[in-house]
C-alpha cells in the first residue's frame, strides 16, 4: 500500500522495537511510524505513564510541545518530544516511562534514540 | 532479538472504499488503539471506566479529547469503538487515535471487526 497522502510518500503504519542495556537497566522502545509523525514509547516496566506531542511551527525556531496525559511536574517527556521534533521536523508523540531518578540515563537514552534515528531512519 | 514488552497487532483493509488502519498496542495501565484512514493519530481521545459501584449493572464510560476537535460526536464514536476493548482488557483504560474520513455507523462496525482482529489484550 502506498498513497500520495498530503504530497508525502507513506506507505502505511510501521512498528519497531528496540532494547538496549542502560546503567545496568533494559530499557525498551517502541516506535509506531505514521505519516509525517511517530510515536515513541520508552520504558523499563510496560505502563504509559505520560505522553507529550510536539510539533514545529512556522512562529517559532523550537517546536511547539505539550503534555496531553500524565504528571506536568514530570517535564521529560515533553522535552524529549521538543527535541525529536525539532530533529526530524516530524509530528512526534513521546511517552516517557522511566523513573526520574538519574539524569544522567535520560542523556544515554536520548543518544540512543538518535543513534536509532541514525542507523534506522526510516523506522521514524 | 528477545520479544519486546510491549505486544501490538496491526491490521489494514478496505472499508467502504477507504484504505483504513488499526494498530493495537497493550500497555499493563492502557490499550493504545490507532483508527486512521489518514496514517496519523489524529484526535487522541481516552475512554476510562467510571469507577464501579456495583458489579451488576454494566459499568459507563467517561470520553475526554485530549488532542484535537472536541465534538459531541467523536464522543460517540469513541465510545462505540473503545467500549468493548476496554470491557475484554478487564476494565483497562483505552486511548483512542482517531483519524476517519467516514464516520458513518456501517463503518465504526466494519471498523470493530478489524480492532476484533488485533486484539492484544
Amino acid at each position: 500500500m502506498t498513497e500520495m497522502l498530503n504530497g508525502s510518500d507513506f506507505g502505511g503504519i510501521l512498528v519497531h522495537n528496540f532494547s538496549e542495556k542502560i546503567l545496568e537497566q533494559v530499557v525498551h522502545f517502541h516506535v509506531m511510524k505514521l505519516n509525517e509523525g511517530f510515536f515513541l514509547w520508552v520504558g523499563s516496566a510496560p505502563a504509559l505513564s505520560n505522553l507529550a506531542v510536539s510539533m514545529s511551527s512556522k512562529y517559532d525556531s523550537m517546536p511547539l510541545s505539550t503534555l496531553v496525559m500524565g504528571d506536568p511536574s514530570n517535564t521529560a517527556a515533553n522535552s524529549l518530544a521538543q527535541r525529536l521534533a525539532k530533529r526530524t521536523k516530524k509530528q512526534v508523540f513521546v511517552s516517557y516511562s522511566l523513573p526520574m531518578t538519574d539524569s544522567s540515563l535520560g542523556l544515554l537514552v536520548e543518544n540512543r534514540i538518535k543513534k536509532e534515528l541514525e542507523l534506522h531512519p526510516e523506522n521514524f | 532479538m528477545a520479544e519486546p514488552i510491549i505486544k501490538s497487532r496491526q491490521a489494514q483493509k478496505e472499508v467502504n472504499g477507504i484504505s483504513t488502519e488499526v494498530v493495537c498496542t497493550q500497555f499493563s495501565n492502557y490499550i493504545f488503539v490507532v483508527l486512521t484512514q489518514y496514517g496519523k493519530i489524529g484526535t487522541l481521545i481516552s475512554v476510562t471506566p467510571d469507577s464501579r459501584s456495583n458489579d451488576i449493572s454494566t459499568p459507563t464510560f467517561s470520553t475526554k479529547v485530549l488532542l484535537g476537535k472536541d465534538e459531541p460526536l467523536t464522543h460517540v464514536c469513541a465510545k462505540n469503538l473503545a467500549t468493548f476493548v476496554s470491557l475484554e482488557a478487564g476494565n483497562r483504560p483505552v486511548l483512542l487515535g482517531l483519524a476517519l474520513k467516514d464516520s458513518s455507523i456501517d463503518t465504526i462496525q466494519e471498523i470493530k471487526e478489524i480492532i476484533k482482529s488485533c486484539k492484544v489484550w
